[in-house]
């Protein structure tokens, strides 16, 4: 039935009447404001790598997140943020299945594959607090003005510096302290993608509420949990560049 | 109940398919994890060569980097739905981001430049490139 | 159901949402309450009413303290007793403290900048003509639009709130420079006040994104029909690249206040490296001031555009109407405002020239800046050759517009000597650049902004200005705007700095106290005069002409085929279609031919 119509109309997507992009306003506000986020986030690795660019020195993310829940001090590099990259990656998966049954008017497969998105949004997040209290109230041996000190990974303190000739203790290399931009830009930036998660998990409990409620199927249409699934899938590319700028390189 | 909401602007729905489109996520979250998995290899790589020339950790960086382009293409193609709208749509979204590129290029450089300006200028240039914290240290007491 | 494919040729590009509202529009007029028509509106046209007494408000508290900062360079010597009874210790003596200079100073920028001249004339205008020019009943959603404005609102009773505070507003300039802005105990403005600033900011970006969202999605997707893109009025095509870039670097100015916020609570180092205050070593390392300028002027140089863009739309579109002739180069303007939007994300670091930005970089900016000279100079030239033999109708609104096109002009050329990072050596931070981007962009945004006024008040309010007082606002402003402002440049090039109290202990300034009174009486009188458009505005609400017919101006855009005062939903029947672009003027004979009008067989070709 859309057949002649639609041909007839692909040749006049602009004039007038109708959307050049055959999408709701509503999807199309979604796009550009995700255009815009991505510019605020840009704007916030770009500074990272700039006065990362303006140091002699950074640490090594290999060494700073080596740590895992309940593994004691077993030197397992990246090891945790793999798990977490993953969760949110899967969390990703659920939501463009919601999206897809939200596409057949499958209510249950909605309200199943958001519950599953709501709970990986959840259990990155609980990821980020382990991993944050972990480096905050991790002390480390460093040499601050030629005398040994026990600090963490703060805003304003670094112990991630560079070792130390010839200083030992406890059997490792001793090491000065590093740049304080380095914890600030960490907890900065996955501190501001932890706020975009938490916001994205209570848009899709606010959705899943709305599906259980019956709002999009008296709609005919679940666009709603489109967009949501726009956001989120928009905070799970945020933290491919996150991952990329403090964790990879 | 009609497509009330967007019939105004929509003419025409995308139709949204069956299996084939679970198995296009399902193939695509294999590649996503699969790539994930080289990055973190390659990041553990440059670990455990801590001998690498800088060229080769360069060259690495940068595949990581390319790597990563590939998940945002991914993620944004086909778990967005970007790949299927209307191709003008698409460029309205793509053509912008290049602007990332003159905003990338021109802060780096000025932030390399900077390193360049605190080690050459006023201090002393061993003590600042053996360790940067440390010559900092001793700035303030001598700007005081 | 099925949703597999549903056809819709729909009748309207009315959206769903206000369906409902246009439908039973006549029986739910009258029954609106005061609060959803005056104050919570979601009427785009009550809006940018909004918008425009607010940003009205605002200009009339900028510009007062750019008096009170002219009494202070005007009259180094004199005391003003009254001063110090209105501003209590900010003005001992009844002289204006060094503190206060600065806050007076930084508020003007603040304010002019961000209040009037981005939320005040983007946000009225754009509200107010995009679904009237395009044949939408309101914005794409009219309820963000709604809330696009109470951002803003919340952002001006922030910064209004700062000015009350002990300590006193931000006063570290309008571009808040790091490190003077991130530390509290290096000025009094720098404490509490701007903290108060930064989250007034990010309140005024939140209005911005929500704004520009909505015009960017209205624009695209509620043309009515034949409206294509190249048959929009220019004023359509200039807010359309202005919320474009509102969209884009707006964020990137948040990002950067974020991190100074945290930079002033958190102790984090951003932006800040090896400091002594007051004797006291700061503990901050490795942070870089100048990457706070970076990123402020990732915005900053693109706002400067978000600022002139509205107006240059406007001006073409009146130009046109009150010459009696189609635009000169329509492609032309299209593409000029394109490649000028484009340039202003190229630029930013021309700002940075002489603060510590790599030279090497700074000749890729000089490149690039300089280029913006060529869509100008495209822009100027069509306008002059529209204006060329014309049927010229000296409306106020037309008046404005030519004196716009003068400023424009004067202005930009003194930006061609600003953009060589060599002559910025000289002319950086002196009186040079304040004469500079006033006209270019203060003053000629605000005749845009006149201009607009004037044309659309009719359409706004249903009634006219009063003519003669509109004619004394404009000789006086643009007299007044050159008196003004010509001189600086000769005080810049002299070398005299900007952002100083006090000139009369400079063996080197000494020579201008006679020319910084002259400049400073002049711009009372032009303030005085401004006050005069003001009442001219109110008054008229009420007791203005009142307009008799539909198309006052015989323009071609749609607005004009509304009712004299439209209702909620803007046409009363269905929309109209659209046939022709919107320059249609003197041709074959006739003096103009609506948009609505279908091309007749006989019609000759433009």
């Amino acid at each position: 039935m859309a057949q002649a119509p639609a041909a007839e109309m692909e040749t006049k997507w602009w004039s007038g009447g109708k959307s050049p992009f055959n999408v709701e306003y509503g999807k199309l506000m979604m796009w550009y404001f995700l255009m815009s986020d991505a510019f605020t986030f840009g704007a916030f690795l770009i500074s990272y790598g700039t006065i990362r660019f303006s140091q002699n020195f950074w640490p090594d993310p290999n060494k700073v997140f080596n740590a895992f829940p309940l593994a004691g001090h077993a030197n397992l590099p990246l090891a945790f943020v793999s798990l977490m990259t993953f969760i949110l990656i899967v969390s990703s998966v659920t939501m463009v299945l919601a999206v897809h049954a939200g596409h057949h008017n499958d209510k249950k497969s909605v309200i199943k594959w958001m519950i599953w998105t709501i709970i990986g949004g959840i259990a990155f997040l609980a990821c980020q607090a382990w991993e944050w209290t972990h480096l905050i109230t991790g002390d480390h041996a460093v040499m601050v003005n030629g005398v040994v000190e026990h600090i963490g990974t703060t805003v304003t303190r670094n112990p991630w510096g560079p070792e130390v000739a010839g200083a030992m203790h406890d059997g490792h290399h001793l090491t000065t302290t590093g740049p304080v931009a380095f914890g600030g830009y960490f907890f900065g930036i996955t501190g501001f993608h932890g706020f975009h998660v938490l916001s994205g998990v209570v848009i899709n409990i606010i959705m899943l509420i709305m599906t259980i409620n019956g709002v999009f199927e008296k709609r005919g249409h679940y666009l709603m949990i489109e967009k949501a699934g726009l956001y989120w899938h928009f905070v799970d590319l945020v933290w491919v560049f996150v991952f990329l700028c403090f964790y990879l390189i | 109940m009609d497509h009330h909401q967007s019939s105004s602007e929509v003419t025409v729905h995308h139709a949204p398919g069956g299996k084939e489109v679970v198995q296009k996520i399902i193939r695509t979250t294999v590649i996503l994890s699969v790539i994930t998995l080289i990055e973190l290899a390659l990041g553990l790589g440059m670990y455990l060569m801590p001998n690498a020339s800088s060229a080769l950790i360069l060259f690495i960086k940068g595949v990581i980097v390319i790597l990563s382009l590939l998940k945002a293409f991914y993620i944004v193609g086909v778990f967005m739905h970007l790949g299927e709208e209307i191709k003008n749509l698409i460029m309205t979204i793509i053509v912008p981001l290049l602007l990332f590129v003159w905003f990338i290029a021109a802060f780096l450089l000025d932030g390399s430049s900077w390193r360049n300006l605190r080690n050459t200028n006023g201090k002393s240039k061993t003590e600042q490139v053996v360790s940067g914290s440390k010559a900092e240290k001793i700035t303030p007491a001598e700007g005081h | 159901m099925s949703i597999e494919h549903t056809t819709t040729v729909q009748e309207s590009a009315s959206l769903a949402s206000t369906h409902d509202h246009h439908d039973g529009h006549h029986e739910h007029h009258h029954e609106e309450s005061f609060i959803s028509k005056y104050v919570f509106s979601q009427d785009h046209k009550m809006i940018a009413k909004q918008f425009l007494i607010t940003g009205m408000i605002w200009a009339v508290i900028g510009g007062l303290f750019s008096v009170l900062f002219r009494l202070q360079l005007g009259y180094p010597e004199m005391s003003f007793p009254i001063l110090e009874d209105l501003f209590g210790k900010w003005a001992a003596g009844g002289r204006i403290s060094n503190e206060f200079y600065y806050a007076l100073v930084t508020m003007h920028g603040t304010i002019l900048v961000f209040f009037v001249l981005t939320a005040g004339l983007s946000g009225t205008f754009a509200n107010f003509l995009i679904p009237l020019q395009i044949g939408a009943r309101d914005m794409a959603s009219p309820m963000l639009n709604m809330l696009s404005y109470w951002f803003f609102f919340l952002a001006s009773i922030i910064m209004f709130a700062s000015m009350f505070i002990q300590t006193g507003p931000a006063s570290g300039g309008w571009t808040i420079y790091p490190p003077l802005s991130a530390l509290g105990q290096a000025s009094e403005g720098s404490k509490l006040g701007m903290d108060y600033w930064l989250v007034s900011m990010a309140m005024f970006i939140v209005s911005s994104l929500l704004g520009g969202l909505n015009y960017i999605s209205t624009i695209l997707n509620m043309r009515t029909k034949g409206m294509t893109m190249t048959r929009l009025p220019l004023t359509i095509w200039a807010l359309f690249f202005t919320a474009v870039l509102g969209v884009l670097s707006f964020p990137v100015l948040l990002s950067g206040a974020i991190l100074l916020l945290f930079d002033r609570n958190l102790g984090t180092s951003f932006y800040l490296s090896e400091i002594v205050v007051k004797g006291e070593i700061l503990p901050n390392e490795g942070g870089s001031a100048i990457l706070f300028q970076h990123l402020f002027w990732f915005l900053g140089h693109p706002e400067v555009y978000i600022i002139l863009l509205p107006a240059l739309g406007m001006v073409s579109e009146i130009l046109s109407v009150n010459s009696r002739k189609p635009i000169f180069g329509y492609l032309a303007m299209v593409g000029s405002l394109f490649a000028i939007a484009i340039l202003a994300f190229l630029v930013w670091a021309h700002h940075m020239f002489v603060t510590g930005l790599n030279p090497f970089l700074g000749a890729f900016f000089v490149l690039l800046t300089l280029l913006i000279a060529v869509p100008s100079a495209i822009k100027v030239f069509n306008w002059l050759t529209t204006l060329w033999r014309g049927n010229l109708r000296f409306t106020p609104g037309m008046l404005f517009a030519i004196g716009f096109v003068s400023l424009f002009i004067s202005g930009g050329l003194t930006g061609i000597f600003l953009g060589n990072s060599t002559l910025d050596i000289h002319l950086h931070d002196t009186y040079f650049v304040v004469a500079h981007f006033h006209i270019v962009m203060g003053v000629a945004s605000m005749f845009g902004m006149f201009a607009g006024v004037y044309h659309w008040y009719p359409k706004m309010y249903g009634r006219y200005m009063n003519n003669t007082l509109a004619y004394i606002h404009f000789w006086v402003s643009l007299i007044g705007a050159y008196l003004i402002f010509w001189p600086m440049h000769y005080q810049g090039l002299a070398g005299m700095p900007r952002r100083y109290t006090d000139f009369s202990n400079w063996e080197s300034f000494k020579q201008f106290g006679e020319m910084n009174r002259f400049i400073s009486t002049v711009a009372m009188i032009v303030f005085v005069v401004q006050l005069l458009f003001i009442f001219n505005f109110f008054y008229s609400i009420w007791k203005g002409r009142k307009v008799t017919t539909q198309n006052p101006w015989g323009a071609n855009t749609l607005e004009w085929t509304t009712p004299v005062r439209p209702g909620h939903g803007n046409w009363p029947g269905e929309i109209p279609e659209v046939h022709r672009w919107a320059y249609d003027y003197g041709k074959d004979g006739r003096d103009f031919i609506p948009q609505t009008e279908k091309i007749s067989d006989s019609e000759s070709k433009h």
